[in-house]
């Protein structure tokens, strides 16, 4: 704050009846210094830096985190812009034996970045803003669903992309489904089972609704089979990708519709369940570090994984017991994303999946499949991705199975594209176990 | 007779290199001598702060006065050394109204700019500050770095071509009858930059002029030749902070106590103080509860330093003097203005003044005030530049801020670098040779580490004072190792050794005083990569024994080994 806006107050005055309205500090102007306290610098988070492991320019989340925030004073802008290679795997948060909060220091850094030192007009910015509102653009991908797939995949539009945007084009978009999720919940007229007793609020996401509606579904069968009300709030992006390109403006936006719709479930007696491990981290953690909504601690406390949810709240082991999936599913190689391993979710598909007959996840290791969201998808991160995707490759190569499963949308992007895999969500092993499949479930609703 | 020199100024303190550069900028033959490394008596023991003469506005005008005149002075000469943060003197709910008018009316009194923040205008410029705080009065208080400034004096000093001599302690004044005509030092490692490992040396140096410069060792110093010099060392306690809590100074607005200030300090924020006679300044007690106080007392302003972490405590001896009779029993009363002592007058010795008390804020002006006496005493007709000629490295500073070169390093390695450098900043860190991060916590780079070696020779504790490095958080633990290495090839393997030993004993020293929460957690990973992992514990190398190599046996035959014969892996 210059002087020149500081209210002058030339007489001594003892009362304080100028008090101006306190509004919380914005994201990127948080002092974070009082963090790095915490770091005693043994480095353990640069050893599981997935970045830092294949590329050398990178300083890893020591530097990015607890030392950057140490060395800045008040009126410093300038933000190192190696910050922008960080790919928010926040792996680095879980290394940490001494709770520094690196993954809040990165993102408000990088909110910090983007928002004083990019320009606004670079094709940097322009295609991060594209990338990380992803969800403002689906809707008209999918309501038009066959020919955006159809231009998407030309080979002309890739190259444009790549050339334009600096989108890679080694990799393929992902399809829009035909119908949205939400579309199709409409239509069949909402929630199937009512009980107030349990009742759960489902965050599907943007992928789960335009691209794999066939896992939220997944979702809703599992749910409506154990006895739950499911509530489909209004909800926008969760904000996952709008951090990790530093957007954080676009990601309070968002959040406050998110935190306003799940804090009113709340009130209604629901839990609130995500089926994306990114999309319950970004409930879960970074609203409650980035922001400061009426509710947000209350959302975040009361967000679970949709897995985890049943496994604490049924007995699902019992459930499981005995159940089989037959032919639609060969074995899994299984990889856990860093954000559901983040929050401690990472051994629970194999132990969800181990009683079911005819099915086995076989674990692929605790790499990082690399993409971490849109971060492999910039053409120039594309080599560093794959390098980091490499051990998971190999390690799903050699695991005795033929399709991959996880629980993370850009996860299964890349596993499929380093294998050529098909990739299913845990949910829809579930979903098989104990509803049926997805496509006899449909035969026999139309039956009726 | 002919003399080495025309001055010889004892102390290598803000007042003894601030004389030195004086005389020499004058045109004198000038020598100073210092028993340790520049900085290492009150100098390197202060809590940073660069007075806007508002502590001074009620109780002590005249100082206020010389304090805003000086720190304007220091803005221009020493732009390198000085952080303008400002400053708040901040008043709690049971502090004094009628103190609060007082304050506001003596800073204006004394010409120094004061404005009135309400609590809540207070807390925008300083999040942290108490909830409950009443208002605070903004004054133009500043951070200096005491290290850089009187460095850059002494190095002002030798190219105006004075001798400045480290390491160097008098053990004798040469007297003969009435007049002292010089003193016997000891060299640590003989003359010039200091050598660790290098057999020490006496010299003998004569003046036609001796300033005793020492501070609040000048009694010691007069002792030597039968003069009495009634100094009367106070010790003061402070606490730095892992991190910046605040960004302004903050003092808390109450007549002078304990424990009622807070200054940025570069990355850190030094909590300060308390005041206390001592009688040896070189041996009193430190104890713990000084320190806890002292947070306690300081988290009232600023309530998240209960919680923060403090990496090292210091004490620090002010050279407090009052005339012969005065009689003030409390040190707290006792003026902080100065004396000039000129033994002539007052003992009838000719050849030497002493000069104590004063304070920090106001070196170049006691400087420019001796440098007068000195030059009257010599005959000497030349006039003082010191308010107007920059400090190497203040020199066009606001050219360097504009320019947008970063030396290939990482912005915030190069934003700090550039600000310690200043206008040596080109010189410094443009370089073809690899230039990798040494010191993390600080971000100091070998180039600057290497400057700092090319000026004070094995001694790393001066190239401390210099770079900065290992004053951060791990506290040296990560790279007092690393800056030793920078002094090989030059010196051997022995010198390395135990440059880095002294090095990291005099970290250690400051960090006994931290030894809790996450400080204790980082002590705890310095000893174990010091001890285990560089094997420093039980180094045969250090037991100054040669290793029988002979006395090892070939390790067990390859196929007993349990791990299978090499390379089966």
């Amino acid at each position: 704050m210059s002087d020149a806006e500081r209210p002058t107050d030339g007489g001594v005055s003892g009362d304080d009846d100028f008090e101006p309205i306190q509004v919380f500090p914005e994201a990127e102007e948080m002092d974070l210094r009082p963090g790095a306290d915490d770091c005693y610098k043994c480095s353990t988070c640069d050893t599981n830096c997935p970045v830092a492991e294949v590329d050398d320019e990178f300083p890893g989340p020591k530097f990015q985190g607890p030392e950057q925030w140490r060395l800045k004073r008040q009126e410093d802008q300038d933000v190192d812009d190696s910050v922008m290679k960080c790919s928010n795997c926040m792996r680095c948060d879980s290394a940490c034996p001494s709770d520094v909060p690196l993954s809040q220091m990165h993102n408000t850094a990088r909110g910090e970045y983007v928002e004083e030192q990019m320009d606004k007009f670079s094709r940097e910015y322009v295609r991060n803003r594209i990338l990380a509102n992803y969800r403002r653009l689906a809707p008209l991908g999918s309501m038009f669903p066959r020919t955006t797939n159809f231009v998407m995949g030309l080979s002309a539009t890739q190259w444009l992309g790549e050339k334009v945007l600096g989108i890679t084009s080694e990799r393929e978009l992902p399809e829009f489904a035909t119908e949205t999720f939400r579309e199709w919940w409409t239509k069949r007229g909402g929630a199937q089972v009512t009980n107030p007793d349990k009742r759960i609020a489902y965050f599907h996401g943007c992928y789960a609704n335009y691209n794999t509606p066939e896992v939220a579904k997944a979702l809703v069968r599992v749910y409506e089979h154990l006895g739950y009300e499911i509530m489909v709030p209004d909800q926008h992006c969760s904000g996952t990708p709008m951090f990790a390109n530093g957007m954080l403006e676009d990601a309070r936006r968002s959040a406050e519709t998110n935190v306003r719709e799940l804090a009113a479930a709340l009130e209604d007696g629901a839990d609130i369940v995500a089926s994306c491990s990114s999309c319950s981290m970004s409930l879960r953690q970074e609203y409650p570090e980035l922001f400061d909504f009426d509710g947000t601690d209350d959302v975040a406390e009361n967000t679970w994984d949709a897995v985890e949810y049943l496994r604490v709240h049924e007995d699902l082991e019992a459930e499981l017991e005995g159940t089989s999936v037959g032919d639609e599913f060969d074995d899994f190689a299984y990889h856990a994303p860093c954000h559901a391993r983040n929050q401690g979710l990472d051994g629970q598909t194999l132990e969800v999946l181990a009683p079911i007959d005819g099915v086995e996840a076989h674990d692929v290791g605790d790499s990082c499949s690399g993409i971490s969201g849109t971060y492999g998808w910039k053409a120039e991160n594309y080599e560093t991705s794959m390098k980091i995707g490499e051990e998971m490759v190999d390690h799903m190569e050699d695991a005795d199975a033929e399709t991959g499963l996880t629980e993370c949308p850009t996860c299964s992007m890349q596993m499929e594209h380093g294998t050529g895999y098909e990739i299913t969500h845990t949910l829809e092993v579930l979903e098989a176990a104990l509803v049926g499949t997805a496509e006899s479930t449909a035969t026999g609703a139309n039956a009726q | 007779m002919a003399r080495d020199t025309a001055v010889l100024v004892l102390g290598g303190g803000s007042t003894g290199c601030g004389i030195a550069r004086d005389l020499a900028m004058r045109g004198l033959d000038v020598t100073l001598v210092e028993r340790g490394n520049l900085t290492d008596g009150t100098t390197g023991r202060m809590h940073g702060l660069l007075h806007s003469g508002g502590r001074y506005a009620v109780s002590d005008q005249a100082s206020a006065t010389e304090c805003i005149e000086e720190n304007e002075i220091l803005r221009e000469i020493a732009g390198h050394c000085v952080e303008e943060t400002g400053g708040l003197f901040v008043q709690r709910p049971e502090d004094s109204d009628d103190y609060f008018r007082e304050k506001l009316e003596g800073c204006r009194e004394c010409g120094i700019p004061a404005r009135v923040l309400s609590g809540s205008e207070a807390r925008e410029v300083e999040p942290y500050l108490a909830d409950d705080v009443k208002r605070a009065i903004e004054v133009p208080d500043g951070a200096v770095d005491p290290f850089r400034l009187c460095v850059a004096n002494a190095i002002d000093a030798e190219t105006h071509g004075a001798r400045v001599e480290t390491h160097a302690e008098v053990i004798d004044l040469l007297r003969d009858g009435d007049d002292i005509y010089g003193v016997e030092v000891r060299h640590d490692s003989g003359p010039g930059k200091r050598t660790h490992a290098t057999p020490g040396t006496t010299e003998e140096i004569t003046a036609d002029y001796v300033v005793n410069a020492t501070g609040a060792w000048a009694g010691q110093i007069g002792a030597m030749a039968d003069l009495e010099i009634e100094v009367r060392p106070s010790k003061g306690v402070m606490t730095i902070m892992n991190v910046r809590q605040v960004d302004t100074v903050i003092n808390r607005c109450r007549p002078k106590g304990d424990a009622d200030i807070v200054v940025p300090h570069e990355t850190t924020a030094i909590l300060g103080t308390t005041d206390e006679e001592v009688s040896d300044p070189d041996d009193y007690p430190e104890a713990g509860w000084e320190v806890d106080q002292m947070i306690d007392t300081l988290s009232e302003l600023v309530p998240i330093l209960s919680e923060a972490r403090t990496i090292r405590s210091f004490w620090g001896v002010r050279p407090l003097y009052e005339p012969p009779g005065t009689g003030t029993q409390d040190p707290t009363d006792i003026t902080r203005d100065f004396f000039l002592l000129d033994h002539a007058d007052r003992d009838g010795v000719s050849g030497m003044s002493s000069i104590v008390g004063g304070k920090f804020t106001t070196y170049r002006a006691m400087a420019e005030e001796i440098s007068d006496h000195v030059c009257e005493q010599l005959g000497v007709n030349a006039s003082c530049a010191t308010a107007e000629e920059p400090l190497p490295g203040s020199e066009n500073i606001e050219r360097l801020e504009a320019g947008m070169d970063d030396f290939g390093l990482r912005s915030p390695v190069a934003r700090r670098s550039k600000q310690r450098l200043g206008s040596r900043a080109c010189d410094v860190l443009e370089t073809d040779e690899p230039n990798p991060v040494i010191c993390q916590c600080e971000g100091v780079t070998r180039a600057e580490i290497q400057d700092a070696v090319s000026q004070s020779g094995s001694d790393l504790n001066a190239v401390r004072i210099r770079t900065r490095a290992s004053m951060g958080n791990c506290q040296g633990g990560f790279c007092c190792g690393n800056m030793a290495s920078e002094l090989h090839p030059t010196h051997d393997e022995e010198t390395v050794r135990e440059a880095l030993d002294e090095l990291f004993q005099e970290r250690w020293k400051g960090e006994r005083h931290a030894l809790w929460g996450e400080q204790l957690s980082q002590a705890m990973l310095n000893y174990a990569l010091h001890a285990a992992t560089m094997n420093r514990d039980r180094d045969p190398a250090s037991a100054g024994e040669d290793v029988d190599f002979a006395a090892f046996d070939g390790g067990r035959p390859e196929g007993d080994r349990v791990d299978g014969p090499r390379g089966a892996r």
